[in-house]
């Protein structure tokens, strides 16, 4: 009678940690639905498929938009020499609607799990289980647990490939057998005597099912591939891997944001909410044992990962250094920033009014993560000194109401009514022209884009030190510092620096002209798409040939 | 037995030793089922009627009578006894106590239309005799077959005085009408079984409504397919089965039996031995109910709460080790207990035969009766454990072996002599157990395993 609560509990766990990840960043693309079902009529009648690249996608591209989304977009419409195929993980089926991108012609195979929708396994039956594996997959753990030893990339490889094969190490052997049993209670004496089992063993067993779920994936996956190309590390990540090590073709990897660092910051907040839940239990000692465990999963899962892509490509310089403190080989990383069309934005330049526009702008969405208050209340020092400045918010409203009314609220109390205007959502080249500056307080940024469009319209930007801002704004290589910079970078949280950094450039015209000038080289001579497209073609070009 | 070890820890608690006795005494009546109070009765019955050392043909036949009802209600009512007891049991766990009488109702009268309906048939078609016999006949295979199915919620209920008193009055009007009635033969002590068991009836059904709450009158929430066991409805029948299968078959091989009342077949050598013999397991299902409802379902609830709310390991398999050992401890009284209690019977069994009147004859056949019954209490200790840890699979091979073992070894027994008789039954029931028991253990020791690993 024992009830499998946690089982339940720690599947809560995994899905919130994937929507999360999908739910934000609702992008900004133009969508087109029809096809997808054509599309995938005609692949059945191929048979052996061939694609230069496979593209692994978590949670993303073409079910969910965003900016990951629409950076894949790009790539494969931006490289029509290449054929691509796609595997896309979600967390359950009901979670995704239609397709949301078209698909280009030079995608030739799409395939899609669900790591959280039922995992058939046969009916539980003891079994003995293969000790050798465990024994030298306990090695691997324990490799995880101080990775400054080193590891047989020989056993590691001979390990991945066998996981879930009979040969190796089944799913039935993982969840049934004995020696299992044995393992994870010598691993729970060792580690985590103390705690609660019936967490720690469910724990141990959510975070492996899908390890089993995209191990038979690999297996079966069809088409003939000449490298792969995954979009983060995590599940995705991981499935390359093992693709990479079934068929020997080379794996690449882009991670937009860190995915280990954004796990662990899901996990504080969905544990931080558990723990209000239960407060005064006793067991919530076992509850941050096993935020540790999640987050040394994720960050084990990114380590494998790191050690088997080549290159590691991150957007700006910081993600490249820390995937180089997660254990990514510093040869092996590179930085390789987004692109953007910047053909569109000239007529945009030409819009631009003679006199600079007093209107400061934020787009973004009306979320916490954003700092909108911070605007607002630097709104109240910049109209002390320039009485015609406005200031317009720029997106969608509809994500978090709550925020929104204490954002409108404060608007109210600091008497900026005629001052701060809520848009809504908004057609972006109709607003850039008629911007003076563009703001933004974000307490986290990864690469914004938003950023790149300001420049291409020929707009300054002011910008909290997060993500890839600073690098944005001031240039990244010496070179790239030369052409001076295209805006000021501002402390997270602080009104009075962000308000004297607008006042100085709306009162100071050269410098205001110069951050445009900085601005318009920078974006033109960096961050073109087709430079991206360039970079990685080179990158495919080597692997295809590998 | 849902909900059976509330009330006896209940009474235990009291630690006077009233308390004790009447833990005992309920237990000894709820565990040893109505049936045993049934055989003191009709062979109350018998002694009563008989006069001289002669007893008039029409108590055997209502003997033997009352002995088909007893066989014929336990089989049919054996597939659904298990099931609503997993299902009341489920539903008191689980605090849904209002789910339990319509479900109970139901149950009564899915029992009630199909055992009408066969002994219709059966007494339509097959039966001789009065017109009043078949009805009566009727009416108490109707009868008994509720008694068993009320029987399951008895025991979680509060008021044991009264069904103590009911179980009293049934049996005790019973005796008494057919004392009264015995000179109108067959019929008038089956009127009397019937009118006995009636009130039996009727009064547990006024305490059994009187403890529940419900607001629906009927319902058959148990057959529902996410709620239903059907593994459970086929050992209830086959453990039933088996039970009956060697007194089939000595009643239906022409050597050892004979027409007592067409076409009631019965063996005057091998009934009244084991019915007696059956007497003799009321101590030991007494100690049986109290160790394992008590100290084992104390053990077993703080083993899987340890489980549930997070115990670390070291904790669980602690207590997994002390349930064990109680497990261990209740066999060995019970062990105890009906082993005195057979030792004794062996040694005094021909006096007391004498006292009673029955002829020194059946002594033999008694003798290996008693052993064979008090191992059945072990047998019947392991089922349940088996049932507790959810085991339903072990549970029903282990009653399929009773009942092929019991069909296989009686034949075999026939085929030997009478000097082998009843030791079919008793090697059945012994291997039986002795299978179950390492069944038991095995299962206990990967017990920890199996809940984390196969559950």
């Amino acid at each position: 009678m024992i009830r499998h609560t946690r089982e339940g509990r720690n599947l809560e766990v995994l899905i919130n940690l994937f929507n999360g990840r999908l739910y934000r960043n609702p992008g900004r693309f133009v969508i087109n639905t029809k096809a997808a079902d054509l599309f995938r009529g005609s692949l059945m009648e191929q048979q052996k498929k061939y694609a230069d690249i496979t593209l692994l996608l978590e949670g993303t591209y073409p079910f969910v938009r965003g900016g990951v989304s629409g950076w894949v977009h790009q790539i494969i419409e931006g490289l029509p020499q290449y054929t691509f195929a796609l595997i896309f993980l979600g967390s359950k089926k009901k979670d995704y609607d239609a397709q949301k991108y078209v698909l280009p012609d030079n995608v030739v195979h799409l395939e899609c799990h669900y790591l959280w929708d039922h995992f058939s396994l046969s009916k539980p039956k003891a079994c003995k289980g293969n000790n050798e594996y465990i024994l030298a997959s306990g090695k691997l753990h324990d490799w995880f647990r101080n990775p400054c030893s080193g590891f047989k990339e020989a056993v590691l490889k001979e390990l991945l490939v066998s996981l879930g094969q009979p040969s190796g190490f089944t799913a039935e052997e993982f969840f049934y057998s004995e020696a299992a049993w044995q393992q994870i209670c010598e691993c729970y004496d060792k580690y985590n005597a103390h705690n609660s089992f019936i967490d720690y063993i469910w724990a141990i067993k959510a975070m492996h099912t899908p390890l089993f779920k995209l191990a038979s994936v690999a297996h079966q996956f069809a088409p003939a591939t000449g490298t792969f190309h995954a979009v983060s590390t995590g599940f995705a990540g991981f499935l390359g891997l093992l693709l990479h090590y079934i068929t020997g073709r080379p794996l690449i990897l882009t991670e937009h944001g860190i995915y280990t660092k954004e796990r662990k910051i899901d996990l504080q907040s969905i544990f931080i909410r558990e723990h209000r839940d239960l407060l005064g239990d006793v067991l919530h000692m076992g509850m941050q044992y096993q935020e540790l465990l999640w987050i040394r999963f994720f960050e084990s899962l990114g380590q494998l990962i790191y050690k088997a892509s080549n290159p590691i490509i991150s957007l700006y310089e910081t993600n490249r250094e820390r995937q180089i403190t997660d254990g990514a080989d510093r040869v092996r990383t590179q930085v390789i920033p987004n692109g953007m069309p910047i053909d569109r934005f000239l007529d945009l330049r030409a819009q631009r009014p003679e006199k600079i526009p007093l209107v400061i702008g934020l787009i973004g969405r009306i979320v916490p993560i954003k700092d909108i208050k911070t605007f607002i209340r630097s709104m109240h020092t910049i109209v002390t000194h320039l009485p015609e400045a406005e200031g317009w918010l720029i997106g969608p409203e509809d994500e978090d109401k709550a925020y929104v009314q204490e954002c409108k609220t404060l608007v109210q109390e600091l008497g900026l009514e005629e001052k701060v205007r809520f848009l809504g959502f908004q057609k972006i080249s109709d607003m850039l022209p008629r911007l003076g500056l563009l703001v933004l307080t974000s307490i986290s940024e990864a690469f914004p884009l938003v950023i790149l469009e300001a420049y291409a319209s020929g707009l300054p930007v002011v910008a909290t030190d997060v993500g890839a801002c600073r690098e944005i704004i001031e240039g990244s290589s010496d070179e790239d510092r030369a052409l001076g910079c295209a805006g000021i970078v501002i402390p997270m949280a602080d009104p009075e620096a962000t308000a004297n950094a607008v006042i100085t450039l709306l009162t100071d015209e050269d410098r205001w002209y110069s951050a445009q000038k900085a601005g318009i080289q920078r974006v033109e001579r960096y961050y073109t798409q087709s430079r991206m497209l360039d970079s990685y073609k080179t990158i495919y070009d080597r692997a295809l040939t590998q | 037995m849902a909900g059976i070890g509330f009330r006896l820890r209940e009474l235990m608690k009291t630690d006077t030793l009233s308390g004790l006795l009447q833990a005992y005494g309920f237990a000894g009546i709820i565990g040893s089922g109505p049936w045993v109070l049934s055989i003191i009765g009709v062979l109350l019955i018998g002694i009563i009627n008989t006069e001289d050392f002669f007893t008039p043909s029409f108590v055997g036949q209502f003997q033997i009578s009352v002995t088909y009802l007893m066989a014929a209600s336990l089989i049919i009512t054996g597939p659904l006894q298990l099931m609503l007891t997993r299902f009341i049991a489920d539903k008191l766990y689980e605090k849904h106590d209002e789910q339990v009488l319509p479900n109970l109702t139901g149950a009564i009268f899915i029992i009630i239309i199909v055992s009408g309906t066969l002994a219709g048939l059966c007494l339509v078609y097959l039966f001789t005799g009065s017109v009043l016999y078949r009805l009566l006949m009727l009416s108490s295979l109707v009868i008994l077959s509720t008694i068993w199915i009320v029987v399951i919620v008895l025991s979680g209920l509060k008021a044991y005085r009264e069904i103590l008193l009911a179980f009293l009055l049934g049996y005790g009007i019973t005796v008494l009408v057919a004392m009264e009635l015995g000179a109108f033969g067959l019929e008038g002590l089956l009127s009397g079984f019937v009118l006995g068991h009636s009130i039996l009836l009727f009064i547990l059904l006024v305490v059994v409504f009187n403890s529940y709450s419900s607001n629906k009158l009927i319902a058959f929430d148990f057959l529902r397919r996410s709620q239903i066991f059907p593994s459970l409805a086929i050992t209830g029948l086959l453990y039933n089965l088996a039970i009956w299968a060697d007194k089939f078959i000595f009643w239906f091989n022409p050597k050892t039996s004979n027409v007592i009342i067409s076409p009631l077949r019965g063996s005057e050598l091998y009934d009244l031995p084991i019915f007696l013999a059956y007497l003799s397991i009321i101590p030991g299902m007494a100690v049986f109910l109290l160790r394992i409802e008590t100290d084992f379902v104390e053990q077993y609830k703080k083993f899987y709460d340890a489980i549930n709310e997070g115990a670390p390991l070291k904790i669980i398999l602690q207590i997994h080790e002390e349930m064990i050992i109680t497990i261990r401890r209740g066999f060995i009284e019970i062990l105890k207990i009906q082993g005195m209690t057979t030792v004794i019977l062996l040694a005094i069994g021909d006096k007391l035969l004498a006292w009673v009147g029955i002829s020194p004859f059946y002594k033999v056949l008694l003798n290996i009766d008693l052993v064979a019954v008090g191992i059945q209490v072990l047998l019947l200790a392991v089922l349940n454990l088996l049932f507790y840890f959810d085991y339903r699979k072990d549970a029903l091979y282990l009653c399929l072996l009773f009942a092929v073992s019991n069909i296989a070894f009686t034949l075999l027994s026939q085929y030997l002599g009478p000097v082998f008789y009843g030791y079919g039954f008793a090697m059945s029931v012994l291997l039986t157990t002795l299978v179950g028991i390492v069944m038991v253990s095995i299962r206990l020791n990967r017990l920890v395993y199996e809940t984390f690993m196969l559950r």
